[in-house]
């Protein structure tokens, strides 16, 4: 009985179902609600499941043509993936660092200055699931990983808006909204570095630019199209015989290829559609609570809230960024170090904030430098991440091919490391 | 009444829209199901009323819903301002 109790209560899934069933709880729902909502949220984990090991079925073909094509290591930077593909070995541990790290959170906003509730749901599981693998490779228990994930988890998830909050009043000319993404380090990083040479009465956003970018932010079809960039070609330089002979089963090299490329992205929608049903359930809950213990604490909300405010900044990001990758990515193939696979979705996402961010201190130039340094140190980072393995094995844990991108929980995780090796532990 | 928010991902600002759009709603006293979605799956959901970033307007052209175009997506006003006669267009419209 006993056994069959803790082994319930280590579950992945029932675990973060509990973390849902308690703030619906706490926030008095009516009981359709609280199981709709308990039971919607373990679902949504479970497609999760379902999409990682869909992308990487695909995946994994795709990276061996590559490294037979070009004699190097490829992997996709997709925060979202490796979280989800080692849930199996660490997702309690998310789960609980998740829960936990918001109520350290709701703690600091109301005991310290920092009034800031960080409400992305992606972004607290990534961390959470990245605190909870570098803290692994230190060796600790289960507890000690746990106790210690949700402190950084609250401590991250307080200082880092605050941190971006100067910046952000400038970009929204109020007080109101604060930043609450991975990738605020570098979008900082990049502004203060812009600031040395930049015209801020010069913004990028009193020119007129077209609109036709926007269809980028169609995922699927940005996704889509890098993946076949990367796969076809990869199959011509690795040769029909090797595909068709190790692994395509006979079937010919190129419809292999395609196929592959697509249900990469087929499998990435899954995944996204997994991650929306259990976030739309937890981020309410955790807003809820947020509004009674802390009231008037500032939200931490997803990138996207700043584009209105620069939508030039935001294309300009979006070019320089693509630029940035493809020179970031002929250096790492010097130094002969992991290869990130270009993302779409780092440069709209990460290097349009970085852009935006830019513009607000450092006007046009700002804006072209912001953009251009993101996706630049980022993929450094993200290649150098892998390199020294600073998240251990991934594959062991079950995520092969697909790296960290986020450059917060990167530089935080480097430091952990630190940390436990000063103390002697995780080598 | 089925009330759909729009963002590229599906569970960041759309999540947010989808938060002060059922609170606007539930003030007004208005009944709806309000859902969070993404650009690339929206085309497949039956949404009475569509609330989407002003930059997503080039994707929506064409779509047989009505559609509300917010510039500032944190500002509580403006989406009520925007929204709230569209509600009350769709709901003058049924039987």
């Amino acid at each position: 009985m006993l056994e069959f109790i803790v082994e319930f209560f280590s579950t992945p899934a029932i675990v973060i179902g509990v973390v849902a069933l308690v703030g619906l709880l706490v926030q008095k729902k009516a009981a359709p609600e609280v199981v709709s909502g308990t039971t919607k949220t373990i679902l949504g984990f479970l497609i999760l499941g379902v999409g990682a090991g869909a992308i990487v079925g695909a995946l994994d073909p795709i990276t061996k043509m590559f490294m037979q094509a070009y004699d190097l290591q490829g992997f996709v930077p997709f925060d979202e993936l490796v979280v989800a593909s080692v849930a199996a070995k660490l997702g309690r541990e998310t789960a609980l660092i998740l829960g936990l790290g918001f109520l350290v959170n709701v703690l600091l906003a109301r005991l310290t200055p920092w009034k800031y509730i960080y409400l992305t749901g992606h972004m607290l599981w990534i961390h959470a699931g990245m605190w909870a693998i570098a803290l692994n490779t230190l060796g600790l228990s289960t507890t000690a990983i746990v106790a210690i994930g949700s402190l950084i988890q609250g401590l991250y998830t307080t200082l880092f808006p605050a941190m971006a909050q100067p910046i952000m009043r400038k970009i929204t000319g109020s007080d109101e909204i604060a930043f609450g993404h991975g990738q605020t380090l570098l979008n900082v990083v990049g502004a203060w570095i812009a600031k040395l040479f930049g015209k801020p009465g010069e913004s990028a956003e009193e020119v007129k630019v077209s609109e036709s970018w926007s269809f980028f932010r169609d995922m699927a079809i940005s996704m889509s199209i890098i993946m076949l960039i990367v796969a076809i070609p990869a199959a011509l330089f690795a040769g029909p015989e090797y595909v068709e002979q190790n692994l395509s089963g006979g079937q010919n090299f190129l419809i292999f290829a395609l196929l592959k490329a697509l249900g990469f992205t087929a499998g990435v929608l899954v995944l996204l559609q997994g991650v929306r049903m259990f976030i739309a359930e937890m981020v309410p809950a955790f807003r809820g609570i947020a509004t009674k213990v802390v009231p008037g604490a500032k939200p931490a909300l997803d990138c996207p809230v700043i584009y209105p405010y620069a939508p030039n900044s935001l294309m300009i990001g979006l070019i320089t960024g693509t630029v940035a990758q493809v020179l970031a990515i002929a250096l790492l193939i010097a130094l002969r170090w992991p290869i990130p696979i270009p993302s779409m979705i780092v440069a709209f996402f990460a290097s349009g904030s970085g852009a935006i961010f830019g513009n607000a201190v450092a006007g046009r130039r700002g804006a072209i430098f912001g953009g251009f340094f993101w996706s630049f140190a980022g993929f450094l980072l993200a290649s150098w991440s892998m390199h020294v393995q600073l998240f251990g094995d991934l594959s062991a844990l079950g995520a092969a091919g697909v790296g960290f991108v986020v450059p917060d929980g990167i530089a935080i995780a480097a430091l952990i490391r630190l940390v436990g090796w000063l103390f002697g532990l995780g080598g | 009444m089925r009330v759909v928010a729009l963002c590229g991902m599906g569970f960041g600002t759309s999540l947010m829209l989808k938060m002060f759009i059922g609170e606007i709603l539930e003030a007004h006293g208005v009944k709806a199901e309000v859902h969070a979605w993404d650009l690339g799956s929206f085309k497949g959901q039956d949404a009475d009323i569509v609330v989407a970033p002003t930059d997503m307007k080039k994707h929506l052209e064409g779509y047989q819903g009505r559609v509300v175009l917010i510039g500032n997506l944190t500002d509580r006003q403006e989406i009520e301002e925007k929204l709230l006669p569209v509600v009350r267009e769709f709901l003058d419209a049924q039987p």
